[in-house]
């Protein structure tokens, strides 16, 4: 009996470590951002928020520059979304439903690109998106992002495409539905969960892309967050208490789209890992 | 959607008779618009890059190229740097895959049981996988900062203290200290997708086991790992590319330094580029990366293989 | 039939993702950056590090309005690119054909910049003559006869310290050393400087006051020096400090100058331009400026030139903007903004800033003595020297080899690059 009672308590404690030490550095940035400079540089740490310096949010949101950047970065990971969702979903249909010559090529390239690293890939598609005008714009990273996210997009499409009967198409082609009524009608609605995990991989993934907007932005007002907070690691100190303010605002809204869709996230995860 | 449900996706009828869905037309309009996309926004500056990998060219005039043939090729490998970057991605990838998989699995099986709350707790130890790598990157920097950061300041309350707390200026300790920041990273992403493949371990078999006395050690060995295997395969092979391509973590916590010591292909390739401006030597480099991840994706499929074989006979 | 349903079904397919696109996109209207003409009045973008500093910034950002108002056809918006990517980023733009019309750069990346063709000349857009230019500074602003930069800010290194802290500022090396040591204790730090790689542009300025502090030098104008033994004496002086643990090791700029301001770093050699950084974001900090006290008097200066992007289509008009900045009045406004930092012309100070800081003077003093931080002889290569100094000067801070064969060895790298 006691020995259940010892490994019962180990099985608490070992839980409460783990949450402690995921939930803690963010935490932390709250407890930095919210400290005075007496207390940041004073010999010994607090531990605590200190909530009368709460006026820090307020000042890094004073000119409108930190909104702009978390404005930008939230139109850059909806138009990836969108745009990775729209392409990925037929090309994970067609993946999953037809065998057609080159399907296995595509299968390999879809692999490869999981591969490349955007550091490798900024300065030829610096020289393409100058010829198409699309430097210094919103559009420009929206489809760069795109181009690197709709291969897990699209593997995680087909897998959710896979586990579709295909009696139910069968019934819809007897009443002489075409194939792409078929995947809005009878797909589409079916695959909804993954869907949404697909879109929330591919909205984190715009929403921390760095490599491309840092090469290509470079008017203020174009600025995404990701860019804007490393731009603080500066020559002349921009206060820690700014900067972790930013960064918490940077990464509530990624860490509060994923609570909201955790349940879809989960299974995404695990369908992409599996598959990705 | 574990790999076990994709392989007995029914596409063997598809393969042998024409497609029921419409003309044989029919999968490339679905195919198009994404290959099309694809096509143009990773083959050709992927092409550009082969090109570019051959030739001499600055950041400063890139469409002014010298064919070099083979002599960014035979110069990164003459070089010491490059052979030290070379065993650094080494090091920091195989510790990333066994430090994300085995704290996943650690924490994977912590919440394999059924408790009050388990679904608060899964939430809140997953939120690190959601947290921007820019953000992760300037908090850990700031936790690690020598003279005020908490980490030294515990270290130092416990008796570890690193001299002069210089965590990260430090040749020695720059590079784990990047892979725990990675490893809370990665867990979150490696722990959830191993405890949806625990959930189908069969109980009545774990049961029996240990009705028949088993040790714990014994039955996870003989039950449990055999199932999640393929599934810790599969999470070693996501893990390891994406490890081969991290970027910001590293570039925002030490910019590869000091002296190198944590200096991966991507960080070197980056370098390359934009500090010393040799398009030609960055591509090339990024093209021994790939090289390198091909490989380790042909090596795994041949191990899967065989260890199917293995399974049949 | 097949085909005209392929192609019904192609155009179908090509139209969607048309649509797709065209909806992922219509959020961003307003991003055009290029020199854009818009009903006769043309916007010029301006990339400087300084639009970002908290202390000028906002200043700077006035000076520019004062520009768009005083005439209606060009308006010069800021483009705060940060510090530490500063060259790469603009570097990249400029190398594709793009990029900010008006740059201010450092003197290493000006440099390149200019040996590549990127920067405009000037000598047929600005007529310098009408102006009266500082000649130490300026003459760094023209290669070969052709000037590529007019200078927008020039500030020289000299030694900060907490007045509360050292009553007296020591004249010697070894005084210097001996005040850090003394005051290093408990929380505070005697000194503090850049030793980390992440910082190298940083470092490279730190280490260049150490070298040529003591004599040394990067060049003698047609080779290459870097394991001269002055060489070798500033940078072991360098070292020593580093050794005896009185700086803030491992903190970056901004952390140990948010140190120097809340009092736990007692001294800093820095330029002018810090000066008014520190007066906006501290203004209780009891703080003076002296003499970096090391055996010669030579010491580094930044050196900001303001140019003119070659692929620009408005040249013209980014022309007329760098007339109005050297007219007398807005360099007498630009002066007072960067503060202990000189300008392109000759100006007064004005007594209220000389009364908030008399040592606005020890500055100006230094002026004949300061050099920009280039490599003499070897200007475009610059950073690849300076990439290849730095890694070796850390490399001997961390004990991986001695400061004798780390120079050595740069010297040997850094021959072979420049040929």
């Amino acid at each position: 009996m006691s020995r259940l009672r010892i490994g019962v308590t180990l099985r608490v404690v070992g839980v409460l470590v783990v949450m402690g030490i995921a939930v803690f550095p963010l935490y932390w940035m709250f407890v930095t951002a919210l400290s005075s400079n007496a207390d940041l540089f004073a010999a010994d740490a607090r531990l605590l928020p200190d909530f009368s310096e709460l006026g820090v949010f307020a000042d890094a949101l004073a000119d409108g520059e930190a909104l702009t950047w978390l404005r930008n970065s939230l139109v850059i990971a909806l138009g990836t979304t969108v745009l990775s969702i729209g392409l990925g979903i037929p090309l994970g249909y067609a993946l999953s439903r037809f065998s057609f010559r080159g399907k296995m090529l595509t299968a390999v390239v879809l692999l490869l690109t999981q591969m490349l690293p955007e550091a490798l890939m900024v300065v030829p598609l610096f020289a393409l998106f100058n010829r198409f005008d699309l430097l210094d714009s919103l559009t420009g990273l929206v489809l760069a992002n795109s181009a690197f996210v709709l291969p897990i997009v699209a593997l995680i499409l087909k897998g959710a495409i896979d586990g579709i009967p295909r009696e139910l198409e069968e019934a819809g082609r007897v009443d002489g539905a075409r194939p792409l009524t078929m995947l809005l009608r009878i797909n589409v609605p079916l695959i909804g969960p993954s869907i949404a995990a697909a879109a929330v991989i591919a909205f984190f993934h715009a929403w921390n892309e760095y490599v491309f907007a840092v090469t290509f932005i470079y008017a203020p007002e174009t600025q995404p967050a990701s860019v804007g907070i490393a731009n603080f690691i500066g020559e002349v100190g921009t206060p820690v208490q700014t900067v972790m303010a930013v960064a918490f605002m940077f990464t509530l809204p990624a860490v509060a789209f994923y609570l909201f869709a955790q349940k879809y996230v989960v299974a995404g995860m695990t369908a992409g890992a599996v598959k990705g | 959607m574990t790999l076990l449900e994709q392989r007995r996706a029914p596409r063997t009828e598809a393969g042998r008779r024409r497609s029921p869905l419409g003309s044989r037309w029919t999968p490339y309009l679905f195919l198009g618009p994404a290959a099309i996309f694809i096509l143009l926004f990773q083959g050709v500056p992927l092409a550009q890059e082969v090109y570019l990998s051959f030739t001499r060219t600055s950041l400063l005039n890139p469409t002014n190229s010298t064919w070099v043939g083979l002599e960014n090729y035979v110069d990164i490998f003459g070089d010491e740097d490059f052979r030290r970057t070379l065993r650094t991605t080494f090091v920091y990838v195989v510790a990333c895959v066994a430090g994300s998989v085995g704290a996943g699995l650690l924490v994977a099986l912590l919440l394999n049981r059924s408790f009050r709350g388990r679904g608060v707790v899964r939430a809140l130890v997953t939120i690190p996988w959601a947290a921007p790598g820019i953000a992760v990157a300037l908090i850990a920097t700031w936790m690690l900062n020598p003279q005020y950061g908490i980490v030294n300041r515990f270290l130092d309350a416990v008796g570890l203290g690193v001299p002069g707390g210089a965590i990260l200026d430090s040749s020695t300790y720059a590079l784990p200290a990047i892979l725990v920041t990675t490893v809370w990273q990665l867990f979150p992403l490696t722990s959830v997708v191993l405890l949806s493949a625990l959930q189908a371990v069969p109980r009545d078999l774990l049961e029996a086991a240990t009705m028949d006395g088993a040790g714990r050690w014994w039955t996870f060995r003989a039950v449990t790992w055999q199932v999640i295997k393929p599934t810790v395969g599969l999470l070693a092979l996501l893990m390891t590319i994406w490890s081969i391509r991290r970027f910001e973590l590293i570039w925002l916590m030490t910019k590869g330094g000091p002296v190198g010591s944590t200096e991966t292909l991507v960080i070197d390739l980056y370098a390359q580029a934009f500090d010393s401006k040799q398009l030609g030597t960055a591509a090339a480099i990024g093209m021994v990366g790939v090289v390198i991840s091909l490989i380790v994706i042909a090596g795994s499929r041949l191990v899967t293989r065989a260890a199917e074989k293995e399974g049949l006979r | 039939m097949r085909t005209t349903r392929v192609r019904r079904a192609m155009v179908a397919a090509a139209t969607a993702a048309g649509l797709v696109v065209t909806a992922a996109c219509g959020s961003d209207s307003d991003s055009s950056s290029d020199s854009g003409s818009d009903g006769g009045v043309t916007t010029l973008t301006f990339a400087a590090s300084t639009f970002g500093d908290p202390g000028r910034g906002p200043k700077l950002q006035e000076w520019l309005d004062e520009f768009n108002a005083s005439q209606d056809e060009i308006i010069v918006e800021a483009a705060s690119v940060p510090y530490p990517t500063f060259g790469q980023t603009v570097l990249t733009q400029m190398g594709g054909g793009e990029g900010p019309d008006l740059v201010r750069f450092d003197m290493p990346e000006f440099e390149a910049a200019s040996d590549a063709g990127l920067i405009a000349p000037l000598d047929d857009l600005v007529d310098v003559e009408q102006y009266d230019l500082l000649e130490e500074p300026d003459r760094f602003m023209v290669h070969d006869d052709v000037r590529h930069g007019v200078i927008f800010e020039a500030s020289n290194y000299a030694m900060f310290y907490n007045a509360d802290l050292i009553p007296e500022p020591p004249t010697t090396y070894d005084d210097f050393f001996a005040t850090a040591q003394s005051l290093t204790a408990g929380d505070v730090f005697g000194l503090a400087f850049r030793q980390t790689e992440a910082e190298e542009a940083g470092v490279w300025q730190d280490i260049f006051n150490y070298v040529y502090g003591f004599g040394g030098a990067w060049s003698d104008g047609e080779n290459l020096t870097i394991n001269a033994p002055e060489n070798l004496e500033g940078l072991q002086a360098y070292k020593d400090l580093y050794d005896a643990n009185v700086i803030p090791r491992g903190a970056d700029a901004a952390t140990f100058r948010r140190m120097f301001a809340e009092g736990k770093v007692a001294m800093e050699l820095n330029n002018g331009g810090y000066a008014t950084h520190l007066r906006a974001e501290s203004p209780n900090l009891n703080f003076s400026v002296a003499p970096i006290p090391f055996p010669v008097r030579s010491q580094g200066a930044i050196l900001a030139p303001i140019v003119i992007n070659e692929a620009s289509e408005a040249k013209e008009e980014a022309a007329t903007f760098i007339q109005w900045a050297l007219e007398a009045e807005n360099q007498a406004a630009l002066q007072e903004i960067l503060g202990a930092s000189s300008v392109a012309t000759a100006t007064e100070r004005s007594p209220e800033s000389l009364q908030d800081m008399p040592f606005l003077t020890v500055f100006d003093e230094l002026t004949e003595t300061s050099l920009p931080q280039v490599v003499l002889g070897f200007e475009a290569q610059t950073p690849d020297i300076r990439k290849i100094v730095v890694q070796n000067v850390i490399a001997a801070l961390q004990g991986d080899v001695d400061l004798e064969t780390a120079l050595d060895t740069a010297q040997e790298q850094a021959t072979d690059l420049v040929g």
